[in-house]
């Protein structure tokens, strides 16, 4: 049995959605990327608790997450006005601008089981239009690009849905540092909480944004995807 | 193009006071096109509007030749428009460079505009081959690069940015810098890249998960439809470690991306000209050497 598209979802309806989507449990195999992590460690680039905190905070600010913010965003927009030539050329963008094969990987595999996971469950018309539009012109489905479709889709405002994806996508990662080896469960935890405001700020920076002035300065965390193909052991795939 | 309606937390001009756009500001384009001619490379079309212009091509053996664009204002302020074309067809090897380091001057409240259009089609190989740029303090570009590919084209294209010149004791704290790739193949964009380098950049640069302390950046891309693989090893072997330099490279869906970081332009310098050595020993038709106008 599947849930009916949600006009009217309340915000405890969002709330327990946002929940749902951008858990670690959900199953777009979150815990098989780093998004450069693994190398990064590997590297000395990252040691501790406070390199871990000042890298991902760096990169949700002025890096690749930046990038990402601003693409769900974009997404979101363009589904909830039905513009599709506008919403393809987001998504044709979104599948270009990678800065590694591993980065692509991460984004159109987590993206293309995240959008069937949703059309399975929640389903919308929105998302099988959007599946059917990347499909015409063969483009990969991008995880935030996916993200931001499925929240306009469901009436979640691009604010909640954008600060949920966003600490989604952090929790992952801290969880991989921990796996790493980096962190013990406590320091995690500590991790995310020294994140918050960070996020709260990319939010709002991404809201502000002009939706053309994507761009990113996260050149280390491009490198880390690059190096980590060549890197000797791995457990993640990015 | 999107780099050009960018914002920025730089401070404005103060009310009354002088913007960019009051003053005199640099429209120019140049633009070639070289052709497989009869007896090898032939210019099809030259271009050129102030302060843009393009040196006559230097046939290099039957296939190749060199074009070296000549920015005669000798740096870029804001406001200003340059607009470069360079497009290639037919069995030759067009490469293309510029005759000194592009510099940015510091800009009042609007960025200079680079418009960089690169095609090559039916074959031919293009190397976009120029000197480094050198962002000074309160510098703010829109660079725009766009490269089109058809008919099983093949192209080398490298853009280098120093921010500052340290060994000058010129540093750049301030700026506000946009990067810009497009690169398509049969209209298909296959790669996009926007670097975005806004407000403390020195501050930014510093940050680990971002330049790592650099101070210069150098992106190289190879595209082609074959034989990427090689090419990706062989520039692993020769770059990771290579002294100064943290360097990443690997193939993407039709193209090889190498990126260059260093803290001095020296190293990054010494860098772009060993990946440039590679690619020019295992791509087939490379032009011969470094680009002449480099070594002066």
């Amino acid at each position: 049995m599947t849930t009916e598209p949600s006009a009217g979802l309340s915000e405890t309806g969002a709330l327990l959605r946002l929940q749902a989507w951008f858990s670690p449990a959900f199953p777009v195999g979150g815990f098989s990327y780093s998004h450069g992590l693994e190398a990064a460690l590997e590297a000395g680039w990252i040691g501790d608790l406070d390199g871990l905190v000042d890298w991902l905070a760096s990169d949700l600010a002025e890096g690749t997450l930046r990038s990402e913010a601003i693409l769900f965003l974009r997404a979101h927009r363009e589904t909830g006005a039905g513009d599709r030539a506008a919403l393809a050329e987001t998504a044709g963008l979104a599948a270009a601008l990678r800065g590694s094969a591993e980065l692509a990987l991460e984004s159109s595999q987590q993206g293309s089981a995240f959008l069937a996971t949703l059309r399975a469950v929640w389903p919308a018309p929105a998302l099988d239009a959007l599946v059917a539009l990347l499909a015409a012109r063969g483009l990969p489905a991008s995880l935030a690009v996916a993200a931001g479709a499925a929240c306009a889709a469901h009436g979640i405002a691009a604010e909640q849905g954008l600060a949920c994806f966003l600490q989604g996508t952090l929790a992952n990662l801290v969880s991989a540092a921990l796996r790493l080896g980096l962190l013990g469960q406590t320091d995690g935890q500590r991790a995310l909480a020294r994140l918050e405001p960070a996020v709260a700020e990319a939010v709002a920076a991404a809201l502000a944004a002009d939706p053309e002035d994507l761009g990113s300065a996260g050149l280390l965390v491009e490198i880390a995807t690059l190096v980590h193909e060549t890197q000797y052991s791995r457990l993640f795939r990015s | 193009m999107s780099a050009a309606t960018s914002r920025s937390d730089l401070p404005g001009p103060e009310q009354g006071a002088t913007g960019d756009a009051d003053l005199q500001r640099a429209a120019g384009a140049a633009r070639v096109v070289l052709r497989r001619g009869p007896a090898g490379p032939a210019l099809a079309v030259l271009e050129q509007k102030s302060p843009c212009r393009a040196l006559l091509p230097r046939v290099e053996g039957r296939s190749a030749a060199e074009v070296v664009f000549v920015n005669t204002a000798g740096g870029v302020a804001g406001g200003d428009r340059l607009a470069w074309g360079f497009e290639a067809s037919g069995a030759i090897t067009a490469r293309a460079t510029s005759q000194a380091a592009e510099k940015l001057y510091r800009a009042l409240d609007r960025p200079a505009l680079i418009e960089t259009r690169l095609s090559a089609s039916d074959g031919a190989l293009l190397e976009w081959l120029p000197q480094e740029t050198i962002a000074f303090d309160g510098a703010r570009l829109a660079r725009a690069t766009t490269l089109e590919l058809s008919g099983g084209a093949r192209a080398t294209a490298l853009e280098w940015l120093l921010l500052g010149r340290a060994g000058h004791g010129e540093t750049l704290c301030r700026g506000a810098l946009r990067d810009v790739w497009r690169v398509r193949r049969d209209g298909r964009l296959l790669w996009a890249d926007n670097l975005r380098l806004e407000g403390p950049v020195a501050a930014l640069a510093a940050r680990r998960a971002l330049l790592g302390g650099a101070g210069a950046v150098a992106t190289l891309i190879h595209v082609a439809e074959s034989g990427l693989e090689p090419l990706v090893e062989a520039l692993r072997e020769r770059l990771y470690g290579f002294a100064g330099v943290t360097a990443g490279v690997g193939a993407l869906p039709g193209l090889l991306l190498c990126r260059l970081l260093a803290r001095e332009a020296a190293a990054l310098r010494a860098a772009v000209v060993e990946a440039l050595a590679v690619l020019r020993g295992l791509v087939p038709g490379a032009g011969p050497g470094l680009p002449r106008v480099w070594s002066s």
